[in-house]
């Protein structure tokens, strides 16, 4: 496999009339939605069920399946994008808003008609203000096209779409999260069963899908589902956007087919880290992805078999290369200070949780912790793993715990070093 | 029926039950602190973990449903260690003030740590902290830091009362519960929120540092607050009650009660009290003992009945007492004394029908449909409007009046008493002093009786329940029920050996030694 970018859903993003419907529609826009709505909504579903898309928002869960979930009667149902992209070291859901409002929206109607759903909305993360002007523009345009609204291309079928802004909350990138939050409740997940699925927003059936999950499922439609297979591998097909941040040359988003390998991607689109420099590990999927050693990123290859096989994730595709100019303990610091802030607080074992490993990290990263700290930090984070209504406790678990456990000589140097420093000021 | 196997042993558990309830209904042990039978299910404290054959994560018990067959342990290694590190999450940031705290007794997070924690806590860091004395309403205080965030009295407000004016503010460990500006906890039902609470973050501005739990008894009774009856147990000690709290009945009150009913232990404690018996009127009252004050009320009552005839005298009745005393009441009166004159003395009638679609109703009698009933059974029919004439006529020379228990909630009580002092003579059977009564210029016995807590009995409730109530404790030892009064009243001698003995005046617990076991 040729270490190249493979521009399926990025091909026009340079082009800046890409944005507006009119340069959409001049690269092929909306002509799949023209296609899928002649086309039976079940073919849609199987279609995608065949493609083997797997959500890109960050649990990997298979799109067609999740659609399956859902009832099969005519209760009025939800199909909510989203947008809240928080995971950290993630920002492609960024991009693809920003310059290619219409590939989102035309994925959305396809994925829509599929499921039988009349009204979507995009939860756009707080903080984006630019990609909320963009796709609330773009949807206005949509309207004034017939695009959205009543007899979509006189094919009969309905559907309203608006945006809904959040307020920053990382939990609310969670689904059900973002589900409270929709409904103007506190943002905190909901105990599930009920799946969203039976009973999401409103109570109503709802699906949930990551940005970039619905937007390849244009593709899937205007090219087939065997020709979406072609990229990738057999269990991970398809392309996907990798955030590629920390000690590399060129950071940015790259378009890559899933199982290409991380070395390449580092190594070859990114142009590498800086001179002098070592690679140190790899954060492969968002913060919330337990981090490489070098050896293993060396040997990872970006598809969600691989790095479940090394017991880590392929999550957002947020891929942090951290070199041997940074810390370890600071950096698992600055993760467990951002798992601490953002826990909903709802579940005892988080909200106790995240907090105390905060505290105890700040004593390792400041030397005034010991040895069995680093031990306590794992006990902490065991007992955080899978005891909780969402994720977001096993994530800050997951970091902690590969944190201690592969760089745990780099934490025990830190508190020898940290003791030295405190013994000889305070003899000074 | 769906069979399944908990710790080994097969039961079978109703269909849809979940596994906690499961659990309670076998009577095996689970830790828990957000689950509550009368509220949704929050799935947040995570203690209640359970590990069930199949599955490969521990489950929490209060959201998962039992299937035929399940297999379910919460005794395995795994389960004990993550029901004891819960429990440590719990406690990290927890100030652990028991000493000082007005739940210790009674504190879920005691109970539950030593059946189920007794780790070594390893927490060494600076905890987190929070408000305390929160002042969220009229009745209760918050103190954040020992607050486990259970979310219980926010379930509450948001599906019980209905009020919603609890919430749970900001995020993570910073997480508190509070109250919107300008909407403070303030509805009928806000002392529930401290009855659930299973920590000491809330509690009652009516009892905190007022006693230790532990050095009060339990009795269980019956509210007589209003016509709903709710079921109760009270707290009590020598010194007398010092608290009311519901106790469960779906088919009448469910697990709640009403916080204007929670103070109808106020007025049977000693200061209150009638204490012993009283002759005489205004200006003029000479004490006497209970007994002798019956007894000679009674002598008057007979005499007069023998020379005037039995329409000379009149029974006025509120809707306050047992159905035994009506009955034992109406029997001397219809039988012995052969007169009909029986009137029922409803205090707010415009408001009897009124119901806040909870609990609280506007009759504020505990046994109204009671009385109502015992009218009926000996087909009484004498209407309020005789009586007015008849007293005003003259022709009535003495009324029994059985008054109420509860005065604050006989509005028209000096009205009434002037009214019934249009007679010669009264007799007042009552629990409470009233200074009113002292100030009647008719010939008046004053007869000491015994409030609900200690006597037993039964009310119907408004829905025409019958629910029976046993002594609880004795406050006044010289007060007589009713029953006990008739019995005087006729001559009878009462059965001492039964009575509670006097200890230095007034108060004793002896009635509960003669009863055995609480």
């Amino acid at each position: 496999m040729p270490s190249q970018q493979s521009l399926l859903l990025s091909e026009h993003y340079g082009k800046p009339d890409f944005a507006k419907l009119e340069g959409y529609k001049k690269h092929g826009g909306y002509a799949v939605l023209a296609k899928a709505l002649k086309m039976e909504p079940k073919a849609i579903i199987d279609e995608v069920k065949s493609s083997g898309l797997r959500g890109r928002g960050g649990a990997g869960f298979p799109t067609g399946m999740k659609w399956s979930f859902l009832p099969a009667n005519g209760e009025p149902r939800y199909l909510l994008c989203n947008a809240d992209e928080g995971e950290p070291g993630t920002f492609k859901d960024r991009l693809m808003m920003e310059r290619a409002p219409h590939q989102l929206i035309e994925g959305m109607i396809i994925s829509a008609f599929a499921i039988g759903c009349k009204k979507s909305y995009i939860y756009i993360r707080g903080e984006y203000d630019f990609a909320k002007e963009v796709v609330a523009g773009a949807i206005v345009e949509a309207y004034k096209a017939g695009l959205l609204g009543k007899n979509i291309l006189g094919s009969g079928f309905d559907h309203d779409m608006d945006v809904y802004s959040g307020a920053g909350a990382y939990i609310c990138g969670e689904e059900t999260g973002m589900i409270s939050s929709l409904e103007g409740l506190k943002g905190q997940p909901k105990l599930k069963p009920p799946f969203p699925a039976v009973q999401g927003y409103l109570r109503k059936p709802t699906i949930v899908n990551n940005v970039e999950t619905l937007a390849a499922v244009k593709y899937i439609i205007r090219d087939g589902a065997p020709a979406y297979k072609k990229y990738g591998t057999e269990k991970s097909p398809g392309t996907k956007l990798f955030s590629v941040s920390g000690n590399v040359v060129k950071p940015g988003n790259y378009e890559v087919v899933l199982g290409m390998p991380l070395k390449d991607l580092i190594f070859d689109l990114c142009g590498g880290l800086k001179p002098g420099r070592k690679l140190k590990a790899v954060i492969p999927g968002g913060s919330s992805a337990p981090v490489l050693t070098a050896e293993e990123a060396m040997k990872a290859t970006m598809d969600y078999e691989c790095l479940a096989q090394m017991g880590s994730m392929l999550g957002s595709g947020a891929i942090i290369v951290i070199d041997d100019s940074n810390s370890m303990v600071d950096l698992l610091q600055v993760i467990m200070h951002f798992y601490h802030h953002e826990s909903c607080g709802q579940c005892t074992p988080c909200r106790e949780g995240t907090g105390w490993l905060s505290k105890i990290l700040h004593d390792i990263a400041s030397g005034h912790a010991e040895v069995k700290d680093i031990d306590l930090v794992k006990k902490i984070s065991e007992q955080m793993m899978g005891k909780t209504i969402c994720a977001l406790s096993d994530a800050a678990a997951m970091a902690a715990i590969s944190f201690v456990t592969k760089f745990r000589s780099e934490f025990e140097q830190h508190l020898q070093a940290g003791k030295r420093t405190l013994g000889s000021s305070a003899h000074a | 029926m769906p069979k399944i196997k908990i710790n080994g042993n097969e039961v079978e558990v109703p269909q849809g039950s979940t596994i906690i309830q499961a659990f309670k209904a076998t009577g095996v042990e689970i830790c828990h602190y957000c689950w509550h039978p009368g509220l949704s299910v929050a799935g947040v404290c995570r203690l209640c973990m359970v590990q069930i054959e199949g599955m490969p994560k521990l489950q929490i018990a209060c959201n998962t449903e039992v299937k035929e067959g399940m297999v379910i342990n919460n005794t395995s290694d795994v389960v004990k260690e993550t029901v004891r590190w819960g429990l440590d999450f719990h406690l990290i940031n927890h100030p652990l003030d028991c000493p000082i705290c007005d739940q210790a007794g009674e504190c879920g997070l005691q109970d539950q740590y030593m059946k189920f924690g007794q780790y070594d806590p390893e927490m060494a860091e600076n905890k987190v902290k929070k408000h305390k004395v929160v002042d969220l309403g009229p009745t209760v205080v918050l103190d954040s830091e020992r607050c486990i965030l259970c979310s219980r009295c926010v379930r509450f407000t948001d599906e019980v009362s209905k009020t919603n004016e609890l919430g749970i503010f900001n995020r993570g460990d910073r997480c508190e519960i509070g109250t919107v500006a300008g909407k403070p906890l303030a509805n009928n039902y806000s002392l529930n929120t401290v009855d659930i609470c299973p920590v000491g973050a809330l509690t009652s501005k009516d009892f905190r540092f007022r006693q230790r739990v532990w050095y009060l008894k339990e009795a269980d009774s019956i509210c007589p607050g209003c016509s709903t009856g709710c079921n109760v147990k009270v707290n009590y000690n020598e010194e007398g009650l010092w608290r009311i709290r519901p106790r469960e009945n779906k088919e009448v009150n469910g697990h709640w009660m009403c916080d204007v009913g929670r103070d109808s232990y106020k007025f049977v404690n000693l200061k209150n009290r009638l204490v012993a018996g009283k002759v005489g009127q205004r200006g003029s009252w000479q004490e006497v003992t209970a007994t002798d004050a019956a007894r000679s009320a009674g002598l008057k009552l007979r005499e007069t009945v023998a020379q005037h005839g039995p329409d000379s005298v009149a029974l006025v009745v509120t809707g306050q007492y047992t159905n035994e005393e009506y009955h034992r009441l109406f029997t001397f009166f219809t039988v012995n004394l052969e007169s009909n004159n029986i009137f029922h003395w409803m205090n707010n009638p415009e408001t009897t029908k009124d119901f806040d679609g909870l609990l609280f109703r506007g009759d504020r009698n505990p046994n109204t449909k009671g009385v109502v009933d015992a009218l009926g059974s000996f087909a009484l029919k004498a209407k309020w409007e005789d009586l007015q004439s008849q007293l005003s006529s003259r022709k009535i020379k003495v009324v029994v009046v059985a008054g109420p228990e509860n005065q604050a909630v006989f509005p028209d009580m000096t009205e009434k008493i002037t009214f019934f002092a249009q007679a010669e003579s009264m007799i007042w059977l009552t629990a409470g002093q009233s200074e009113a009564l002292n100030q009647t210029g008719a010939e008046t016995w004053q007869i000491p009786l015994k409030t609900y807590i200690e006597k037993s009995g039964s009310f119907t409730n408004v829905q025409g329940k019958v629910q029976t109530f046993k002594v609880g404790t004795t406050i006044v030892a010289q007060a007589f029920t009713l029953s006990e009064v008739v019995e005087l009243f006729s001559g009878q001698e009462l059965n001492w050996n039964l009575r509670p003995h006097s200890l230095g005046g007034v108060k004793t617990n002896y009635s509960i030694a003669n009863r055995g076991a609480l």
